[in-house]
């Protein structure tokens, strides 16, 4: 996905500031067109728009980074070191977005979570923590097997036998996650697809949400996986 | 402004080196003693006169009371976290250190920074002597997986040696930096970086863009304890077992023996790494001599589990930059410890291929600190570094648990930004407290700084105070907070938990940088003054064998003046003038200088027939 690419989906609403130098006109850019020199975050400016992206989830590894290395070398302090402070500074600002940015967007989860951080549809933080519903049976089963788990060592009992079921369980578990994540990936195809053919505001809100509770599932059987590892670990 | 050069600060060397304009390639400088490793050995003498490198290390076995070895090792820590290492150090810690560690030098204590503030003045010094001009700005390297508090201890001795600090480089990227110089690869690279006190390792992607070359850090990881000198604490436990248990004596190992023995130690483990065994010897006085044939295949037993130590962190950070060990294309050595036959091996196992050792893995280190020192220099950017912050950082939240906001291994600048509200009804302060490390307690992680929040007071979750957290280039944290009602920016006063306060660094700085200044124009002195005599006794010799048909009285009188008025100046201490009147008796004498050369060969060729040329 070339920076070259139409960026329709993102011009509407880019407010245009001046540039503090020349005090030229700048639109969405980290440059001033200009004086080429470099500017603030262009307000309201994402993690998409950053890397001159559509806000669509399919991202092509390898034009990111090269994207990121093109970007890093403008943006990157070693290039104003002979700058004002103003421009240090700016240069230690935007390399740090653009790192955070490239980051972000580089791990498919996490550029599925800022998605729906950005447009609000999910805080940090406030996820869920209880059991999905279709779960429900598993998880209570596991339960009962972690709390056998944890007498029997506090009794010095045999636990072999439990933590066998425990690895039983949490490979179990593991699956659901590979079958989470197809289903988040499916769901970010559709989103692109609703991007691109423009679908309305109902049909993106509502795939926003479906995207919001797959998380909030995954977030749960991970943590879920990750607790019974320590345990078995631990017995 | 003065010359800027790169330093490798090292645990048991430090080096200093430039860029050379002429063949484009970065060199270390060497000292007075011919050799570029400067010991990282510091002394004191009765007068309170400091005494760096060669010199400090010939006191260590003299007046070990007054000498210390090894300061990286205290660089950014408290005196809880070295407990260990005091036990195996001699380090004498100042019963008054509070969140600074101070040691104790003869009469008087230093911290860490002003320790490390000496050998780099001493190194600065060496450029100065070398470049015959001052030299004020340097790119100085800290090991990969140094923490913030030991990377601003290290920022603050460049501060108290008078130097700006232009950038701390990890050591393994400075190595990659000029090993690919060196070598044009381009692909992954591995950096093995095995010093006298630190290990990291870094896993590098080496990229030719349009622009120039890029290194970019995928990841790093290492041990900021572990070290060649682990290596020697191993001979010396071995050692000491044995003389206790065959002759009785116990050494202390605060004494001077120790470091005799030490000393006798370190050469057998050196020559192990090319003999199949050594013989130690080590005089007991009275009891007689301990003897002991050691062969390489005992000491490879010895420290295997040293050598061992380095593979975890290795492993860890081929995962993060999501490599096998296969798909790293070259493996590059560095520190001195990677000369010992079995750290070659077992690297070279891991990564199934032979590692690079072309480059001096001492000097290495040095060499891409000057090759950065010389991009931030020239602004002429031919390449690029990305490193990475090695440790996740954290704010602590409710229950003692970490909250992480910065990974590790994301490339820097890195920031976050957090929101913070009151709790209660009426709050006028929020604590925020940062952390750095990958475990989930606060109890686990490193105590960076704490500060707090203040808001006027109000009903609980009123206040919006958004605290930026950014890692700069340096890999150095700065906070800034703003309140989001009010717009208003927020001053932080962070204080850092293992370190110095701005305040006691700029009282530091006043003693020293006068210091600084007047150490350079008094060497200045000394060095003019001794070229002066000699061109002076070479005038005057020179003006006496030759003959008034050879120099003409107008010539000999306007020599003369230039004479006298350098001797007048050599009565001042104006260095600057000293070197004015040289240059002028220099020019005054080139005619005169032409002659005798001349002559010179003239005689030296009469005599001699033609076919003994």
């Amino acid at each position: 996905m070339p920076l070259s690419q139409p960026q329709t989906k993102r011009a509407e609403g880019v407010p245009v500031t001046s540039c503090w130098n020349c005090k030229g006109a700048v639109s969405g850019t980290h440059f001033c067109g200009a004086c080429g020199k470099i500017q603030p975050l262009p307000p309201g400016m994402d993690y998409f728009a950053f890397f001159g992206l559509p806000r669509k989830l399919a991202i092509e590894p390898a034009s990111l980074e090269g994207q990121f290395h093109m970007l890093s070398w403008k943006l990157h302090p070693d290039n104003f070191v002979r700058g004002t402070e103003f421009e240090k500074n700016l240069s230690l600002q935007r390399s740090s977005e653009l790192n955070d940015a490239y980051r972000t967007l580089r791990d498919p989860l996490a550029r599925v979570e800022y998605l729906l951080e950005f447009l609000n549809v999910r805080k940090e933080g406030t996820t869920k923590q209880q059991a999905p519903p279709e779960l429900l049976e598993e998880v209570f089963e596991l339960n009962e097997s972690l709390d056998e788990l944890r007498e029997a060592r506090a009794a010095g009992g045999d636990v072999a036998l439990l933590r066998g079921r425990l690895d039983a369980a949490a490979g179990n578990f593991q699956a659901k996650l590979t079958e989470v994540d197809t289903e988040i990936a499916a769901l970010g195809s559709q989103w692109d697809a609703a991007i691109d053919f423009s679908a309305d505001e109902a049909k993106r809100t509502a795939l926003l949400a479906r995207m919001s509770e797959v998380l909030n599932r995954r977030s749960y059987i991970r943590n879920l996986v990750d607790g019974v590892q320590q345990e078995i670990a631990a017995a | 402004m003065g010359r800027v050069v790169g330093i490798d600060l090292g645990t048991t060397y430090s080096l200093i080196a430039y860029m050379d304009e002429q063949t484009g390639s970065p060199k270390t400088i060497p000292g007075p003693y011919g050799s570029a490793l400067c010991p990282s050995v510091v002394s004191v003498d009765a007068k309170g006169k400091v005494i760096v490198g060669e010199d400090a290390r010939d006191r260590l076995l003299t007046e070990p009371e007054w000498t210390i070895y090894s300061v990286k090792r205290l660089m950014g820590r408290g005196v809880a976290d070295i407990q260990d290492e005091l036990k195996i150090f001699p380090f004498r810690i100042d019963a008054k250190s509070d969140n600074v560690i101070r040691v104790v030098l003869g009469e008087k204590s230093f911290t860490a920074p002003e320790v490390s503030a000496y050998i780099l003045r001493e190194l600065k010094l060496w450029a100065e002597a070398y470049f015959k001009e001052p030299v004020d700005r340097a790119v100085i390297t800290v090991p990969a997986y140094f923490n913030d508090a030991q990377r601003q201890a290290t920022k603050d001795a460049g501060r108290l040696a008078g130097l700006e600090v232009l950038r701390l480089v990890n050591e393994p990227t400075a190595a990659a930096l000029a090993y690919g110089l060196h070598k044009q690869k381009r692909g992954h690279v591995a950096v093995y970086d095995f010093g006298g006190g630190t290990f990291d390792i870094s896993v590098l992607k080496l990229i030719s863009t349009t622009e120039g070359d890029l290194y970019q850090v995928l990841a790093t990881n290492g041990d900021t304890h572990l070290g060649g000198d682990d290596i020697d604490n191993a001979l010396m436990d071995l050692a000491r077992g044995e003389i206790k248990a065959r002759y009785g004596v116990e050494l202390d190992h605060r004494g001077e023996d120790v470091q005799t023995l030490r000393k006798i130690l370190i050469r057998a483990k050196h020559e192990l790494s090319s003999a199949e065994k050594t013989l130690i010897e080590y005089p007991l006085g009275a009891k007689g001599m301990y003897v002991r044939e050691i062969a390489r295949a005992e000491f490879e037993k010895l420290i295997a589990p040293i050598v061992a130590r380095t593979m975890s962190p290795a492993k860890l950070a081929l995962a993060d930059a999501k490599l096998a060990p296969k798909q790293v294309d070259e493996v590059v050595l560095v520190g001195g410890s990677t000369r010992i036959p079995l750290v070659r091996k077992t690297v070279g196992d891991y990564f199934e291929r032979v590692p690079h050792s072309e480059l001096d893995p001492d000097e290495v280190v040095a060499l891409g600190a000057a090759v950065q020192a010389d991009i931030l220099e020239s602004g002429v950017k031919t390449m690029l570094l990305l490193d990475v912050t090695p440790l996740s950082l954290g704010i602590e939240t409710m229950g003692g648990v970490i909250a992480k906001i910065i990974p590790r291994n994301s490339t820097i600048p890195a920031s976050a930004q957090e929101m913070f509200t009151t709790g209660v009804d009426n709050q006028t302060a929020i604590d925020v407290h940062i952390l750095q490390g990958e475990r989930e307690l606060v109890k686990d992680c490193r105590s960076l700084a704490r500060f707090q929040l203040r808001t006027p007071p109000g009903p609980a979750g009123l206040a919006r105070i958004e605290v930026k957290f950014l890692i700069d280039a340096n890999g150095i944290l700065q906070v800034a907070a703003k309140d989001l009602r009010t717009n208003q920016q927020h001053t932080v006063e962070v204080q850092p938990s293992y370190g110095l306060s701005d305040a006691e660094i700029e009282r530091m700085l006043e003693e020293s940088i006068d210091f600084a200044e007047q150490d350079f124009a008094e060497r200045q002195v000394i060095e003019a003054r001794t070229e002066a005599d000699s061109i002076l006794l070479a005038t005057d010799k020179a003006l006496k064998n030759a003959g008034e048909n050879v120099v003409l009285a107008d010539e000999r009188a306007a020599i003369e003046k230039s004479q006298a008025e350098l001797r007048s100046a050599m009565a001042g201490s104006d260095y600057k003038l000293m070197r004015e009147k040289i240059d002028a008796l220099n020019a005054a004498t080139e005619h005169l200088a032409e002659i005798l050369m001349n002559g010179a060969l003239q005689t030296a060729l009469e005599g001699k027939s033609l076919d003994e040329f």
